[in-house]
């Protein structure tokens, strides 16, 4: 290799997007060596369950600036293009076309893949909702209008749920535990979910378990539940969660478990390799915790934040150089109702719930030793932020205690 | 340096808010306000741009004066 610094960007959606634009701008001199993953633009995936699904807007209003404009003289985009493997010690990557490509820095950015549980897969007619093409595919079976099962009551759930009876169609939402969005709210807001999908003429079946799916002439035609109900359907969208995209790093070295396993700088156990997206389980020091975060917010500034610290390490810039201390955040968008949450929820000891009027929608705070360590509000995007704010500082004085 | 929000699009995530508080707020009514001007700090600025490509919705554009 020459002399030249070359940067290898695993994947092609916002961290990877972040990091290539900060990269750019730093280092104007390195050969950036761009891996998408998919063959399209980066695209916003928030948008893809709520604006694209209500036909709101179309793909153009979805696809994110080039970055820096338009061809940067050192960056290679190698668009539609994926890594199979890592010799993490042999700093190299290899390509799905056999290409391998040596590096001095990688930056480990594939994001995560739906779920999907193997009796739903390979069927027509039943979609999960991760990438550009599922949600192609999922607008154009919505345009027959057919009965809609959704399995899983989680953010994909909900909200793909809330975009289907914008047009109108019946939409059954099968979901194992008793409540909705348990995981993403922490609980706090079940009964308020609930009310809220009912009343916008949502079918819930609660507590139950898909056993199968009801075919027709080879297509969908509804699923079976353990207790032997059947639910008609004639698309069954699938929110059953996501993996993070690891698996080409097998026998590479680096250490994983539920993600890219990374310190508070987005550090692998590999020197110069990095990771950050929805593939990055690091350790927050605003919780002292590793944590792997799914979303949008997390990815932009992680992407951003993995970049500064890779140059850090490559050129000795240590202004550069920074923790990523970050009280996460996401928002849900159901029945124009905007639903925010910010923090980390997990390990609370404590939830206080506000429906005293004083705020617009109903407000969790989630405590851990008398710490505010996450919160939840609908409609009140002033007070969340203010917590989100509350979150950081309190974290802050804790370490400085 | 002037914020243009496309009105039609926004719809008060308030990612921008999260980054540069200073700059955008978003209501209880999920209206987004921009500050008339914005300071010649470079850390802010540069947050300020940080935001802009960070809407989910794309909703906000830069003009560079």
């Amino acid at each position: 290799m020459g002399t030249r610094q070359r940067i290898v960007v695993a994947g092609g959606s916002l961290a990877g997007h972040s990091a290539v634009t900060e990269l750019v701008g730093l280092v104007p001199e390195a050969e950036i060596v761009w891996v998408t993953g998919e063959p399209h633009k980066t695209y916003s995936k928030p948008a893809l369950s709520k604006e694209f699904m209500q036909a709101r807007n179309e793909l153009a209003e979805l696809t994110l600036p080039d970055v820096a404009g338009d061809r940067p003289r050192g960056l290679r985009i190698l668009r539609g293009r994926s890594c199979v493997s890592l010799d993490a010690s042999g700093r190299a990557v290899t390509l799905d076309d056999g290409e391998r490509i040596d590096f001095d820095q990688l930056l480990v950015a594939t994001g995560a893949a739906a779920r999907m549980p193997g009796m739903l897969r390979g069927v027509d007619g039943v979609f999960p909702l991760r990438t550009l093409d599922d949600a192609v595919a999922i607008r154009a079976r919505l345009a027959d209008r057919p009965k809609v099962a959704v399995v899983g009551g989680g953010l994909i759930g909900c909200e793909l749920a809330a975009s289907v009876r914008a047009f109108g169609l019946d939409v059954t939402i099968v979901e194992r535990l008793d409540t909705l969005l348990d995981r993403p709210f922490g609980g706090a807001l079940g009964s308020y979910f609930l009310d809220l999908h009912r009343a916008n003429g949502v079918e819930l079946v609660m507590g139950a378990m898909v056993e199968r799916v009801a075919l027709e002439e080879g297509r969908v035609a509804g699923v079976h539940l353990a207790d032997g109900t059947e639910i008609a359907a004639g698309l069954v969208l699938v929110g059953a969660g996501s993996e993070p995209c690891t698996q080409w790093l097998d026998g590479s070295g680096l250490q994983v478990g539920d993600g890219v396993l990374c310190d508070a700088h987005l550090a692998t156990s590999s020197p110069g390799i990095f990771a950050a997206g929805d593939v990055a389980r690091w350790t927050n020091p605003i919780y002292g915790l590793r944590m792997r975060v799914e979303h949008w917010t997390n990815a932009s500034a992680q992407g951003r934040a993995a970049a500064r610290n890779m140059v850090a390490l490559a050129t000795g810039r240590q202004d550069l150089r920074k923790a990523f201390a970050d009280v996460p955040y996401f928002w849900s968008d159901q029945y124009g109702q905007k639903i925010q949450m910010v923090g980390w929820h997990e390990g609370h000891d404590r939830v206080e719930l506000d429906r005293s009027g004083d705020v617009p929608g109903p407000l969790a705070r989630f405590y851990r030793n008398g710490r505010l360590i996450a919160a939840a509000g609908v409609n009140a995007p002033r007070v969340v932020m203010r917590l989100r704010r509350q979150i950081e500082d309190e974290a802050r004085a804790a370490e400085a205690a | 340096m002037k914020i243009i929000v496309d009105r039609q699009r926004c719809d008060g995530n308030g990612v921008c808010m999260g980054i540069a508080p200073e700059v955008f707020d978003v209501d209880d009514d999920l209206y987004l306000h921009v500050a008339e001007t914005i300071p010649e700090d470079p850390e802010l600025r540069a947050r300020v741009r940080q935001s802009i490509t960070s809407c989910p919705i794309l909703a906000l554009k830069l003009v560079e004066e």
